[in-house]
């Protein structure tokens, strides 16, 4: 079982656990082979992300990664907003990804 | 009993809800608002009075914010197209602005809090709109309002402020931590005492009150989570500043009850810095919104 970001997703992955949208109606049942137009389905109904089989994709965790980024600016761009976040808990998923977000969208904004 | 000066959160805003009051123009607007034989015309009636609002209403209703492709170009139309109490909570945020100003330079950079404010406030309406939530101006509004506490202890206590100011660059502490060792409350509890003294709805005081300490609002828990969170992306983004340095720490229990996904947050973070440079502009009239 993997959660994936519906970007990453492909035809034929079969899902884990029904696929519901905000409200909490179903769209579609667990054990379901997914197609193109599901996917179009759920982007509509404001889905992110889905469960499938399997072990999902390796890259997945990292999401899709940034254009070329010098690496020396990358790096002091982490440590500028890893000091921001003293006070939180990095490896909760959320944090996680707002230190993702943060430091990429540091390090292509410096000058 | 005697008690020490600025013990409690009445003490600290009993003078300022007087000496900094809303404008009368809001009191007469909620009024006629409540009032049920008055029309959509009287409404519009008392708003047209304050010529800069109105400017500032109309720019901030026509701008993407809002996505109306027709041009809002009076009072009346706002009204029937934004809604009755939508126009009354953006006057609200707009009249607050206003009000509080003579802050010294050294505790507080105003455009700066207010910049903190606004990006706080464009992240919550967004996540509200996210969660399916209806009335949006009520959540911007709440984000224009969360650190409003924080003018307050400024204007009351300016010396124990700039104490605390140094005393967490020094030590890298929470701001809003050291308040409530020093005073037995933050400034989300002035804030919150704050808006209860002038009267305005709860369903804004109270997640302005409980913005850092999220059980505290019992009857509003969804809007106290959202002000919560957009307050965390705000201080991420390093849009402006009220003071606190560092991201204040969230709240796991908030995080999972509003069940956000992870990857929600890359479109919100491009949400709230697409819409912020133009909201600055608007609302702090005619300066542009560069830093």
């Amino acid at each position: 079982m993997a959660v994936v970001h519906i970007d990453n997703l492909a035809p034929g992955m079969v899902l884990s656990r029904n696929v519901c949208d905000r409200s909490g109606r179903m769209l579609l049942p667990t054990g379901a082979e997914l197609t193109e137009k599901h996917f179009s389905i759920f982007r509509m109904w404001g889905v992110l992300e889905v469960e499938i089989v399997g072990e999902g994709i390796a890259e997945d965790a990292e999401a899709p990664q940034h254009e070329e980024v010098d690496p020396e600016l990358l790096r002091q761009a982490r440590a500028e907003v890893e000091r921001l976040f003293v006070h939180n808990d990095p490896e909760h998923p959320a944090v996680k990804e707002l230190l993702r977000l943060c430091t990429e969208r540091r390090a292509t904004r410096a000058p | 009993m005697h008690r020490k000066p600025h013990s409690s959160v009445e003490h600290m805003v009993e003078d300022v809800s007087t000496i900094h009051s809303l404008p009368m123009f809001y009191s007469q607007l909620s009024e006629a608002i409540d009032h049920p034989r008055s029309s959509i015309g009287d409404i519009a009636k008392i708003i047209s009075e304050d010529q800069g609002l109105t400017a500032r209403i109309l720019k901030l209703a026509n701008s993407p914010l809002f996505g109306y492709f027709s041009k809002i170009d009076t009072i009346t139309q706002a009204v029937t197209i934004i809604g009755v109490l939508q126009v009354r909570d953006l006057a609200l945020a707009l009249s607050v602005m206003d009000v509080f100003k003579g802050i010294p330079e050294d505790l507080v950079n105003m455009e700066q809090f207010w910049k903190h404010s606004i990006a706080t406030g464009l992240a919550a309406r967004i996540l509200a709109t996210s969660q399916r939530e209806a009335n949006l101006e009520r959540f911007f509004v709440a984000g224009i309002l969360h650190d409003i506490g924080r003018l307050v202890m400024y204007v009351r206590v300016p010396g124990i402020c700039l104490e605390l100011l140094e005393q967490c660059r020094a030590t890298d502490t929470l701001l809003h931590r050291a308040e409530r060792e020093k005073f037995g409350f933050d400034h989300a509890d002035v804030g919150g005492a704050l808006l209860k003294k002038w009267k305005i709805p709860p369903r804004v005081a109270e997640p302005v009150g409980a913005h850092h300490d999220c059980r505290l609002g019992d009857q509003y828990p969804r809007e106290s989570s959202i002000l919560h969170i957009a307050d965390i992306i705000a201080h991420a983004l390093q849009l402006g500043n009220s003071g606190e340095i560092f991201v204040p720490e969230l709240d796991k229990g908030v995080w999972d009850r509003l069940q956000i996904s992870c990857y929600f947050l890359p479109t919100l973070v491009k949400q709230v810095d697409s819409t912020y440079e133009q909201t600055v502009s608007v609302l702090f009239g005619s300066e542009d919104g560069s830093q």
